[in-house]
Order: structure tokens, then C-alpha cells, then sequence
């Protein structure tokens, strides 16, 4: 095959990681009927936990562990204030993320930098080929030869398929996100369940900030996600909630991604602005030609009492 | 009881804004000290640099001014249980608007070419939002998604024009070439930077409130915020009406633009309308969606910015604080909301 497709595939593939660990995320939370507009602010919190953590302590194992730490953690806040409480959803998210952006900027000036913009430089974790499957044509070199959080990502969607559509647990969540009422009358506490799946998703969505922080920018900055939580939400509806769809469908936004950087090299006579602005013009596109097609669960943005 | 239940939820407004307020401003206390400095330094700093001549208040008001006008149209919006989140790129085509007039006829005469890149702004933030408000009416496309996607189109499209057609050659910065002094909004007092077009914002509050409070489409607004069947049962389009309300939001923001553009900074500069999109949600939800009160809830975050610039010149404390206060106070107001929602 042509390098240069093939380089497109691979490069394709690890853009849409962080992706789609917040579609991982995602799924979890709207399965159960809570929106998941505060995933950008949970991706931003992991990229910041999982930089920091690494640089502090030298340890980008650790690095990854404060990452889906640090996505729980304000995780928690959307638990609270639009489970528990049941405020509007979609504006708590809003209101997570600027705080979350505020926040994660706040820290790394005044306690880490002592007052400047303190730059970190932390080591991007390293390919891991796996022995023989990386030397399969094709395959190998795009699948086989990626980072580390990659093949996580690749290896998480087959349980969390299971999880969702195979055992209780999976079908008290969708039964939440559904029908909260007859979830109750069967036994399970709504709430409890939603707040549980909120979390662990913030967990989840956290682990995407690291990728982005770990394996791609190997740094952090103010607001390094820029809106990548938002087309996870597109990610999500023309996945379906589905892990392995959504997964497909990251992939699209991840070669959008990388089609607009090629198309940076190429002298175009528009800047590279307009470029960027593809992945963002494709997802609108592909939820106006989906339509009221991709049905939402139906108790979403419902809050439970 | 109608009335009993109205002035309830009115004082309730403002003692939950007041609490809101209290609980956001001790725990950022708490994380200004967590970071070495004292708050108490920290928020004299800021009060000063909010109050402390008529400049800074003059640059506040002027800060404040495009928040009140986008975030009466986000109340208006969110009144009817649509959650316009499009603001910020609303106002970056309104700007964008104005400054093409204010380069396209450089020597039009100020009667004739503010009016024009008034009226443009507006229908650009217009159209910008109607794009919005049709793919959700036509397509079903979550209104939240729709406009946030558009926000990063709309950014990306001033960036690519500060690149090309209207940016200033050789300026090494993404920003127009400065307009004709007779686009330039006039200011009240000679020497001051507070120009007439603060006084749109208040004129804009009360058309609100008359809008809600006296006209068909006002009821209209209430009644499908309270309840969508009910709407449609009463006989109102809900599409039409979401269509309406979004056309006008867009345009006050598009008008935010252009007030800002023409007002303060007399040329586009690329993210000139970075954040507003929030602040206009935080200041339409302090004020209870209430048209009048997002005059206050505005100047609020107009003078703290001003200040928040000041605290970080005088006591080093950096002024991305202001994001965590907005955020924090719009999740403690909606806290407060929906806990109030509860207990009646």
C-alpha cells in the first residue's frame, strides 16, 4: 500500500484516541441519561493531571493514574449538581468546563509556576510495536505499532460492549437512561446508578486527556483540548451510543483532523483557518444528514426525583 | 397567589444570586491563599483596580456592555427552554460585519455608515444564529451542539479573513487596519474611553422586559418555557417561535459585536470576542433570566475583569481566576435553582 495512505491511517488512528476515550466516557454517561457536555472539561482536567502528575513526579505511569483521577474528580461536580440536585445538564457541563479551564490554568500559574506560565516539558510515552502482529502487512503497521493508551482504547471497546449489552449492570445503566421510573419499580436507585456512571466515565474521559497530554502534545497548556470534547458529543450521536460505531466514528473526526494538517502543507489559496475548520464543518454536516435519526436515550437530560 | 408565587421566585432571584456570590468568592479565597498569597491583599487589589479611578470604571462599564446586550438575548432564549449557546461566534460575525462596512466605505459620512454597520453586524450575528436555529428546527440537531460547533466555524472564519481580505498588511498580528475616525463610536466625556454605545445595553434590557412582560411573543416565550405541549396546545409554532427567538438572539450578539469593534477597539483583532459566549450564559443565569436584572449581573462581571487584570499586575495573582469565578457562580446559581425547585 501506499506510505502515504498508510502514514494517513496510522496518524488517523492516534488523533482519534483521546477522542474517543471521551466517547468511551460519554457512552457511559448518556447511556444513563446524564449529557456529556462536560466531557471537554474532563478531557482538559486529565490532560492537566496527567502533565502535571508526570512532570512532578518523573513517573508517566502516574501521570496517567492522576489523569483518570482528576477526571473523576470533576466528574463529581456533574454528579452533584445535575444528578443529585438535578439542575439543567447541559449548563452545568458549560459551566464545568470554564470552571475546569479556569482551574486547570489557575494551578499551573500559581502553585506550580509561583505566579508565570511555567512550561513542562514531559517525554511522549513511547511506540509500542507488538512482537510479530506489527510485522503483518497493512494491519501491523497501522493497528500494532501505536502507543501504549492506544491499544487500551482499542482493547476497552470489546467489555464495555459486553458491559453495556451482555450483563445486569449494563441494563440497570441503559434501563436508568431510558426509563428511570420503571428502573426504580425493578429496584435499582436512579440516581445512585447515573452518579456511578458519571463518574467513571469522567474516569474514562480523563484517560483521554492523558493521550492528548502524553502522547501527542507532551506538554500542557490553557484550554489544550479546544473543543475536542464537543465533537465527542457529535462522535457519540452518529456512533449510536454504540462503543465499536462511536469508535468509527472518531476515526472519522481523527482523519478529518489530519486531512486539515495536510492541507496546511499544501499551498491552497486559503489559510490555514479554513482548514481547521473541517473537522468541525464535517461533524455539523454529518448530524444535519443524520437528523432525527440517531434517537437520544429517551430519560436524557431528564432529571430524576 | 399568581402574584405571591411571582414575587417569590423574584426575591428568591436575588438571594440566590447574593449566595451564589458569597460561596464563589470564599472558595477562591481559598485558592488564592492555597497559592501563597493573601486574599484578603488579593481582593483590595482587585476592588481598586474595579473602582479605584473613573477610568477603570469607565473601562468596566465598557467590558460590561456587550455581556448585557448577548446576554439578553441568551435569557430570552433560555426563558423558552432553548439553550443558545452561540453567542460567541454570533458576536465575532457581527464584528466581522461592521468592520467590512467600516472598510468598504471608509469615507462615509458617521450618520450613514455607523447606522450601516449597526444594521449589518446585527444581520450577520442573525444569519449566524439562524443557521443554527434551522438545523435544530429543520433537522432536530441538539440546539447546545449546534451552536457550539458554529462558534469554532465562526472563529476560524475571522481568523481566515484577518488573513486575507480585511487584515493589515505587515501588521504581524491577526487584526484589520485601523477604521476612519468617523466609525469610531463617540465618547461622552473628552479624554474618557466611555463611548455612547454603553447606554444601548440598558436601552436594550428594557426592550426586553417590555418584550416579555407585555407582548404576545413575550407570553409566547413563557409559556413554551414552562411547557412545550402547552405551547403548541395554545396554538403557538414552536419552530417558528424557536426560530424567532434565535434570529433575535443572534442579533443582539451580532450587535454586541459591532458595539465592541467600533467601539473600543476601532478595528477587528482576531479573538477579540474570546469568552463573551460564556460570559453572556453566567450573566443571563445571575440575573435570574431577567432582563433588567442582567444590567447589575453584567456590570458584575464587567468590574470584575477590570479588576481581575489589576490583581494580577499589583499582587501576581493570575487573572484566569476570573474563569473559575464564572464557572463557579453559574454551577452554585444552578445549584441553588434546582435545590429551590426541589423543596416547592
Amino acid at each position: 500500500m501506499d506510505t502515504f495512505v498508510l502514514d494517513f491511517m496510522v496518524a488517523s488512528l492516534r488523533i482519534a484516541s483521546p477522542l474517543f476515550f471521551g466517547a468511551l466516557g460519554g457512552i457511559l454517561s448518556e447511556r444513563s441519561g446524564v449529557f456529556g457536555v462536560g466531557i471537554e472539561g474532563m478531557l482538559l482536567a486529565g490532560a492537566f493531571g496527567a502533565a502535571v502528575g508526570s512532570f512532578l513526579t518523573g513517573q508517566p505511569a502516574l501521570g496517567v493514574l492522576a489523569s483518570a483521577a482528576c477526571g473523576a474528580l470533576i466528574a463529581c461536580v456533574i454528579g452533584f449538581v445535575a444528578v443529585r440536585l438535578g439542575a439543567d445538564q447541559m449548563v452545568a457541563g458549560l459551566a464545568l468546563n470554564i470552571f475546569v479551564l479556569g482551574l486547570t490554568s489557575y494551578i499551573l500559574r500559581s502553585v506550580v509556576g509561583g505566579g508565570q506560565a511555567p512550561v513542562i516539558q514531559v517525554p511522549l510515552l513511547p511506540v509500542w510495536p507488538i512482537p510479530f502482529l506489527a510485522e503483518i502487512p497493512v494491519i501491523g503497521p497501522i493497528i500494532f505499532r501505536q502507543q501504549p493508551l492506544t491499544y487500551l482504547g482499542l482493547i476497552a471497546i470489546a467489555p464495555m460492549t459486553l458491559l453495556l449489552f451482555r450483563t445486569h449492570v449494563g441494563l440497570t445503566l441503559r434501563a436508568v437512561g431510558e426509563n428511570p421510573m420503571a428502573a426504580f419499580a425493578a429496584g435499582a436507585h436512579p440516581n445512585r446508578v447515573r452518579f456511578l456512571a458519571v463518574v467513571s466515565g469522567g474516569a474514562i474521559a480523563g484517560l483521554g486527556g492523558a493521550v492528548l497530554a502524553l502522547q501527542q502534545v507532551g506538554t500542557f497548556t490553557d484550554g489544550m483540548t479546544g473543543g475536542r470534547g464537543y465533537l465527542v458529543l457529535a462522535a457519540l450521536i452518529v456512533g449510536r451510543w454504540m462503543p465499536f460505531s462511536t469508535f468509527l466514528a472518531c476515526l472519522v473526526f481523527g482523519a478529518a483532523e489530519v486531512l486539515q494538517l495536510h492541507l496546511q502543507s499544501w499551498s491552497l489559496p486559503f489559510s490555514s483557518y479554513t482548514a481547521q475548520m473541517l473537522p468541525y464543518l464535517i461533524a455539523l454536516t454529518v448530524l444535519v444528514v443524520l437528523g432525527r435519526s440517531s434517537k437520544l436515550p429517551a430519560a436524557i437530560g431528564v432529571p430524576y426525583r | 397567589m399568581m402574584a405571591a408565587v411571582g414575587v417569590y421566585r423574584r426575591s428568591g432571584g436575588w438571594v440566590r444570586a447574593f449566595i451564589a456570590l458569597g460561596l464563589t468568592f470564599s472558595l477562591t479565597a481559598a485558592l488564592i491563599g492555597f497559592s501563597g498569597k493573601n486574599p484578603i491583599t488579593a481582593y483590595e487589589a482587585m476592588f481598586r483596580g474595579a473602582f479605584g479611578s473613573f477610568d477603570r470604571v469607565a473601562f468596566a462599564i465598557n467590558k460590561a456592555t456587550p455581556y448585557i446586550i448577548s446576554g439578553i438575548g441568551v435569557a430570552l432564549c433560555f426563558r423558552a427552554g432553548i439553550i443558545n449557546i452561540g453567542a460567541e461566534g454570533q458576536i465575532a460575525l457581527g464584528g466581522l460585519a461592521a468592520t467590512w462596512v467600516a472598510l468598504a466605505w471608509p469615507k462615509a459620512s458617521p450618520l450613514i455608515g455607523i447606522p450601516l454597520a449597526f444594521g449589518v453586524g446585527m444581520i450577520a450575528g442573525a444569519l449566524w444564529s439562524g443557521i443554527a436555529a434551522v438545523i435544530h428546527v429543520g433537522r432536530g440537531v441538539n440546539e447546545v451542539l449546534a451552536t457550539l460547533l458554529l462558534n469554532f466555524v465562526a472563529l476560524l472564519l475571522v481568523g481566515e479573513v484577518l488573513h486575507g481580505d480585511l487584515g493589515e498588511p505587515g501588521a504581524g498580528f491577526p487584526q484589520s487596519p485601523l477604521f476612519e475616525p468617523n466609525y469610531w463610536l463617540s465618547t461622552m466625556i473628552a479624554g474618557a474611553q466611555l463611548h455612547w454605545g454603553v447606554l444601548i445595553g440598558p436601552l436594550i434590557a428594557i426592550g426586553g422586559y417590555v418584550l416579555l412582560r407585555y407582548t404576545t411573543l413575550g407570553f409566547a416565550v413563557r409559556v413554551l418555557g414552562a411547557s412545550r405541549s402547552a405551547a403548541s396546545y395554545a396554538g403557538f409554532s414552536v419552530p417558528q417561535l424557536t426560530i424567532k427567538l434565535m434570529l433575535m438572539a443572534g442579533g443582539l450578539a451580532g450587535l454586541a459585536g459591532v458595539i465592541e469593534v467600533l467601539g473600543i477597539h476601532y478595528r477587528l483583532i482576531e479573538g477579540f470576542s474570546s469568552g463573551f459566549g460564556f460570559n453572556a450564559v453566567v450573566v443571563a443565569l445571575l440575573g435570574a433570566l431577567h432582563p433588567l436584572a442582567i444590567i447589575p449581573a453584567g456590570l458584575f462581571f464587567g468590574f470584575l475583569e477590570a479588576g481581575a487584570l489589576s490583581m494580577q499586575r499589583e499582587v501576581g495573582v493570575p487573572s484566569s481566576l476570573v474563569a473559575v469565578i464564572q464557572g463557579l457562580t453559574m454551577l452554585f446559581v444552578l445549584a441553588a435553582l434546582a435545590a429551590s425547585r426541589r423543596s416547592s
